[in-house]
C-alpha cells in the first residue's frame, strides 16, 4: 500500500515537472538519469545506452547511428549537475530506476558525492537517500572512487564546505550555507549553479566546447591532447578512449553558453586567441591525424571469438571479442569480465554495474561457444542483423559459460597480445 | 532491464497530447475491459493538402514490441492498401522503420507519422512492396492518380 502511495506521488510529480528538452533522454524521453555521453556527443541514460547496445556486434548511437564498440562510463559531472538542477525529478528517476534494478538484479554504478571527482557540490542532503537502501555492502567501491583517490593527490580537491574552487575563481554565485537554508524549489538556476560545477578536468576552467571521453571525464575540446599515437587516453585515469576523437557534446555546450554567458565568452576569446598562435605552428587537423577510427580488425577476423552479450568492465568493449576473463569471485548477477587487453594491463577497477570487485579476486579464461560463433557468422552475414532479445541473450550467456575453463589465464597472455 | 518500452510510450503519449501535427490522430488501443494497451496505437494520417491524397484520413496501426525503442514499431495500413511501398498485408516499407537501415531509437511516433505522410505522395520506386501500386506508378500515371484519389475518398474524415 505504501509503495502504491509512493508511486502515485512519483507519477503525480511527474505531471507538474517541467524538464526542458535539452536534458531529455532520446530513448526513454524522460529526464536523463546517470547520463552517458557517447563519442558522437549525444547523451542517453546509463540503462538506455546499455539496452540499445547490440550484443552481437558494434552498436549505434540511438540518435545518429554513429558506430561504437565500447560501453562508456557514466559522466559523473553531468550526473551531479542534473541532480543539482532538477533535484526533484532526478530523485524520482532514481527511485524508479532502483525499483527496476531490484527487479532485474542488475545494478548501475553508485556515486558518492563526497568522493566524486566532479567539482559539483551537492549543497543539501548529501548522499541520495536510496543509496542507503542498497544492501550491496558499502558505496565505497563505486566506479569513480579509485580514480578519485589517484586524482586527489595531483589536484587540489576540496571536500570541506565547498567554498574553495580549484579553478580559483572567486566570483562564484551563492555560498553553500545560503543554499542550505533555502528550499530547493525556490532557488533559481543561476543561484544553484556555479562555474565550479562545470569545469574541465584538465584546465579547471569553465568547459568550452566540452567533450566526454569513454571513461566519463569531461574536457574542453582543446584540452584533449593526443599524446599516444594510436589511442587517445584520459589524462586523469589513463583509460583509453577507443573511438575516434570525441565530438563536442552540444547539449551541454549550449547549456553552458546560456548559463554562463559572460564566462563562456571569455573562454571563447581566450581559446580563439590561443588557436591562432597554434595554427601557425601545426596544421589544425593534427588532432584528427591518427584517426582511422578504432582498430576494427578483430571484427572482421572470422576466427575471433565473440562473447555474446558480455562486456569488458574496464574498457567497456561490448561484446568482448577475443579473450575474455571472468572473475571467479564476484557474486553479482552481472558478473565481472575483462577483455584480453585489459586483463593483460592489470586494470582491475570496480565494475560498471556496481560489482564489488577487488584486486584479490581471481580470474578464469572463458571460452566462447564455437557453435554460437559459427551461427553468429552465418546469421550476421546472411541476415545482416540478428534480432536477439535480452532474455535470450541471458540464456546464451549461461550456455557459453559452460565450456572448458582454464584454471588460470596467465599462460594465455601471448594469445591476448595478438588480438591487439 | 525491462519496461523501457512502456515508459517510453507513456512519455510519447504525454508529448503527443501536449502538441501534435494538425489532422493527425495517435492513440493507444483501449481494450474491451477499459484498460489501455500502450503497445498498440491506432493512428490516422491525413493526406497532404495539394496532393492526390488530400481528403483522405488513412488509418494506421502501430505495433510496438517489448524491444521498442531499440526496435522500430510495425506500422500497418488496412490490408490491400494501395501504395507502391505498402505490402499486401498493409505493412509500410520505409527506411526509418527498418532496424537495419534507418531506424534510430530517437525517432518519435510523431516523426514516424509525418514520415509516412510524406511517403504517401512521394513513393520510393527503388523499394517496391506491392506489384499493383508499383506497376501503375511506373507505367500508368493517370490510372495511378485515379486510384489514389479513389482511395482518398474511401477514407473520409471521422466526423
Amino acid at each position: 500500500m505504501e509503495n502504491n502511495a509512493l508511486r502515485d506521488r512519483i507519477f503525480a510529480d511527474n505531471e507538474h515537472e517541467e524538464i526542458p528538452d535539452s536534458f531529455v533522454c532520446c530513448v526513454c524521453l524522460d529526464l536523463l538519469y546517470k547520463p552517458i555521453v557517447l563519442s558522437c556527443g549525444h547523451i542517453c541514460c546509463f540503462w538506455c545506452v546499455y539496452n540499445s547496445m547490440n550484443c552481437l556486434r558494434e552498436s549505434q548511437c540511438p540518435v545518429c547511428r554513429h558506430q561504437y564498440y565500447h560501453f562508456p562510463t557514466v559522466c559523473q559531472m553531468l550526473h551531479f549537475l542534473l541532480l543539482k538542477i532538477y533535484t526533484v525529478p532526478y530523485k524520482r528517476r532514481e527511485e524508479q530506476t532502483l525499483e527496476e534494478e531490484k527487479k532485474s538484479g542488475f545494478y548501475s554504478p553508485q556515486f558518492d558525492p563526497e568522493t566524486c571527482e566532479s567539482q559539483a557540490k551537492f549543497g543539501h542532503s548529501g548522499i541520495p537517500s536510496s543509496s542507503s537502501i542498497m544492501n550491496l555492502t558499502s558505496n565505497s567501491c563505486n566506479v569513480g572512487t579509485s580514480e578519485c583517490m589517484e586524482q586527489s593527490g595531483s589536484t587540489t580537491h576540496e571536500r570541506d564546505e565547498g567554498t574553495v574552487y580549484s579553478n580559483g575563481e572567486p566570483d562564484i554565485v551563492g555560498t553553500p550555507a545560503k543554499r542550505k537554508k533555502l528550499p530547493q524549489e525556490d532557488i533559481s538556476l543561476e543561484q544553484k549553479l556555479s562555474v565550479a560545477d562545470v569545469t574541465c578536468t584538465m584546465c579547471k576552467q569553465l568547459l568550452f566546447r566540452p567533450v566526454v571521453l569513454n571513461c566519463g571525464h569531461v574536457y574542453c575540446q582543446t584540452c584533449v591532447v593526443n599524446t599516444d599515437e594510436d589511442m587517445l587516453r584520459c589524462q586523469v585515469c589513463q583509460s583509453p578512449h577507443p573511438n575516434r576523437s570525441p565530438k563536442v557534446c552540444l547539449e551541454l555546450d549550449h547549456f553552458l553558453e546560456e548559463q554562463f554567458p559572460e564566462e563562456y565568452r571569455q573562454r571563447r576569446d581566450a581559446i580563439e586567441l590561443k588557436q591562432i598562435k597554434v595554427k601557425l605552428e601545426t596544421p589544425s587537423c593534427s588532432l584528427d591525424k591518427g584517426n582511422k577510427g578504432e582498430n576494427t580488425d578483430w571484427w572482421s577476423d572470422p576466427d575471433s571469438k565473440v562473447h555474446i552479450g558480455v562486456g569488458c568492465d574496464f574498457c567497456g568493449m561490448f561484446p568482448i571479442i577475443g579473450d575474455r576473463y571472468r572473475c571467479a569471485d564476484c557474486t553479482e548477477k552481472m558478473g565481472f569480465d575483462l577483455c584480453g587487453d585489459c586483463y593483460a594491463s592489470r586494470s582491475k577497477l570496480p565494475g560498471r554495474f556496481n560489482q564489488q570487485h577487488t584486486s584479490e579476486h581471481k580470474f578464469k579464461l572463458e571460452q566462447s561457444n564455437i557453435i554460437h560463433n559459427i551461427m553468429l557468422r552465418l546469421a550476421t552475414a546472411q541476415l545482416g542483423d540478428t534480432s536477439i532479445d535480452l532474455e535470450s541473450v541471458g540464456n546464451l550467456e549461461i550456455a557459453s559459460d559452460s565450456p572448458t575453463m582454464f584454471d588460470d589465464g596467465e599462460d594465455n597472455h601471448s594469445d591476448s597480445e595478438t588480438t591487439n | 532491464m525491462s519496461g523501457i518500452a512502456r515508459g517510453r510510450l507513456a512519455e510519447e503519449r504525454k508529448s503527443w497530447r501536449k502538441n501534435h501535427p494538425h489532422g493527425f490522430v495517435a492513440k493507444p488501443e483501449t481494450l474491451p475491459d477499459g484498460t489501455v494497451n500502450l503497445m498498440v496505437w491506432h493512428c490516422t494520417i491525413p493526406g497532404k493538402t495539394g496532393t492526390d491524397w488530400e481528403g483522405g484520413y488513412f488509418p494506421l496501426t502501430m505495433h510496438f514490441s517489448e524491444d521498442y525503442p531499440s526496435k522500430p514499431p510495425k506500422c500497418k495500413f488496412p490490408q490491400g492498401f494501395f501504395h507502391p511501398n505498402v505490402y499486401p498485408s498493409g505493412t509500410v516499407c520505409l527506411s526509418i522503420l527498418n532496424e537495419d537501415s534507418g531506424w534510430r531509437p530517437a525517432i518519435t511516433v510523431k516523426q514516424i507519422l509525418v514520415g509516412i505522410q510524406d511517403l504517401l505522395d512521394q513513393p520510393n520506386p527503388a523499394d517496391p512492396a506491392q506489384t499493383e501500386g508499383y506497376h501503375l506508378f511506373i507505367q500508368d500515371a493517370t490510372e495511378y492518380k485515379r486510384r489514389v484519389r479513389q482511395q482518398a475518398k474511401q477514407y473520409p474524415p471521422l466526423v
